[in-house]
């Protein structure tokens, strides 16, 4: 099962790196949130910024948001990259093997989740050319990574869950959009949930991103760091794997 | 006692959809195929060729009946079953954007070898593609390609190949080098292969056992000399400018069969040579249209079994209504 597995995701992975276009798109689009939206603020007065953001960059409150909304297009990818593989028959010829569907979906989950992380480095050379300054210990670094890899491997898994059964190429585009724009909105990822009416901020409040935001901005701002939301990260990213790997065994179609 | 058979099918059916509305893609078929053999399910397209292969190799699920491949149970040891089979698709399915010697480790870690290099290593040198393993198979022209999926699928010593459809869209070229190949691929390596085909020179080229099949069912099998054996009669194919009567060619000496297909006349005859002359005393030659004798042949087994000719039109409309039937089920 593990070289199967192995064999699979070192597949996912590299077909990231062998298609620069979809390397281009995986690292162009945070960019383009942190260099257009992220600027949108930039002349904000800057005790407004204080006030609300916690800072005179609005690119360092935003960077850690980003990222972690970034995480939900890995979803999407990974969902298509699977659709691919049904279409173009490449599915068939792995069920032909030893292998079974749930390390199918491992395989893409995490590959997918791997993918994501490619963003991190760019984004953070990014930031520094948009004058934010990191002052994270190693083990801070460590612990944002792990949050923002949970988040990718629940996303992930969530839409392989929920796209397994089809082979239609719309089919994670339409379920992008009913995941990605009330999940990124009702977050904590742009804007401080105090902003927010009473529904949105209770969906804020459970919504994965707000987690991953909130902590990773706790090292990038500075100030107390909230443990917990890496707990119910792992939490979340178990939960989803554990759904889509049983979901995959079920009803992952072939073709 | 008796060895087992490569491959066992009993009684087995495969429906999509349901009951009611959906569709019989495989009705009740029984085969035996001995260790060795090259077997070809030769049939129309739409006749349930790609199903059995699909059934065969755990990726349909079988609706009743039984099928065993290499000694495994088709649904209760399904990865036994995949453990020890090749498989070769219509089309060619290999990740592009890698390396021969890449797809051929993936393929390795799927089927979850160890020691594979030496044995990728003798394949890559028995198909003459070791210069280019190196090379994305992006570059490599269909018949590079169409060898490195044979490759793939011998990698982990199958006990038995399905190559289903494998010259389908092929020139003649490749068609005839990819024969060569099924051939040697078979005496080299000793591995059993059930290929499907519509091209009735391919399956007699080819294959030590034929099967026939159509709508979903197998309507002859045996070798390619007992199957054509089996009509021991000449078919003339016979268009004429008016009507005829169909007592009239029946009454001609010789004849033992008249049949109808749309607007032409199938007559099975002892001797086609004797019957002509016949035919041309019984009707005015000025009626007749068009005439074709065949001797016996695969296809003239088909055209005897089921009237229609294997590339018939008949069957392309059927084609037609068999997919979308198939879609309405699906849905």
């Amino acid at each position: 099962m593990m070289r199967q597995f192995w064999g699979l995701y070192v597949r996912e992975v590299l077909r990231t790196f062998r298609n620069p276009f979809v390397l281009l798109i995986t690292i162009v689009q945070p960019f383009m949130w942190l260099a257009f939206f992220g600027s949108s603020m930039a002349k904000l007065p800057v005790a407004v910024l204080e006030t609300e953001f916690g800072t005179t960059n609005y690119i360092a409150f935003l960077l850690p948001g980003v990222l972690s909304t970034s995480m939900l297009s890995v979803g999407m990818f990974g969902s298509m990259s699977s659709i691919q593989d049904k279409r173009f028959g490449f599915m068939k010829r792995i069920l032909i093997t030893p292998t079974s569907k749930s390390v199918i979906f491992l395989s893409k989950a995490l590959g997918s989740a791997t993918r994501g992380l490619v963003q991190i480095p760019v984004m953070i050379v990014a930031a520094l050319a948009f004058g934010v300054v990191f002052r994270l210990s190693p083990l801070e670094w460590v612990a944002w990574i792990a949050a923002l890899l949970c988040l990718a491997i629940g996303f992930a898994s969530l839409f392989l869950a929920i796209t397994a059964s089809s082979t239609d190429w719309q089919t994670p585009g339409v379920v992008s959009n009913f995941i990605t724009m009330p999940l990124m909105f009702a977050s904590s990822s742009m804007f401080s949930s105090s902003f927010f009416p009473g529904w949105m901020q209770a969906i804020a409040h459970v919504n994965p991103i707000s987690f991953s935001a909130l902590f990773g901005r706790s090292f990038v701002l500075g100030g107390s760091t909230d443990w917990t939301y890496l707990g119910y990260l792992a939490l979340f990213a178990a939960v989803m794997i554990t759904i889509g790997y049983f979901v995959s065994a079920r009803w992952l179609k072939v073709e | 006692m008796t060895e087992p058979a490569a491959i066992e099918v009993r009684d087995l059916s495969k429906r999509y959809g349901s009951k009611e509305r959906g569709i019989l893609a495989l009705d009740h078929v029984t085969l035996s195929i001995p260790k060795g053999t090259v077997f070809g399910l030769l049939g129309p397209n739409g006749a349930g060729k790609t199903t059995l292969i699909k059934v065969l190799t755990g990726i349909s699920d079988i609706t009743s009946g039984d099928a065993s491949v290499a000694g495994f149970d088709v649904r209760r040891e399904s990865l036994k079953v995949r453990a020890r089979i090749g498989w070769v698709a219509a089309e060619v399915i290999l990740d592009d954007d890698f390396t021969g010697w890449e797809n051929l480790r993936l393929q390795a870690r799927l089927q979850d070898l160890t020691d594979w290099e030496e044995r990728a290593g003798q394949l890559l040198d028995y198909f003459s593609l070791t210069d280019r393993k190196d090379h994305k198979v992006s570059t490599y022209s269909t018949g590079m390609r169409k060898k490195l999926e044979i490759a793939l699928a011998l990698l982990h010593q199958p006990a038995v190949i399905f190559m289903d459809e494998p010259t389908i869209g092929l020139d003649v070229g490749t068609r005839r080098m990819l024969w060569d190949i099924v051939t040697g691929v078979h005496r080299e390596f000793g591995v059993t292969v059930l290929l499907t085909t519509h091209y009735i020179e391919e399956a007699d080229a080819l294959c030590d056992r034929i099967a026939i099949i159509d709508q979903g069912r197998i309507i002859a099998d045996g070798t390619p000399s007992e199957l054509k054996a089996r009509v021991k009669a000449d078919i003339v194919e016979l268009a004429t400018s008016d009507g005829i009567d169909p007592a009239l060619l029946s009454a001609i000496p010789g004849v033992q069969d008249v049949r109808s297909q749309g607007s032409e006349w199938i007559v099975r005859v002892g001797s086609s040579e004797d019957f002509l002359p016949r035919l041309f005393a019984a009707i005015p030659t000025d009626h007749i249209r068009k005439i074709s004798i065949e001797k016996p042949s695969l296809e003239t087994v088909f055209l005897d079994i089921t009237g229609r000719r294997l590339g018939g039109e008949e069957p392309m409309r059927d084609i037609r209504k068999f997919y979308m039937q198939m879609r309405r089920a699906r849905r």
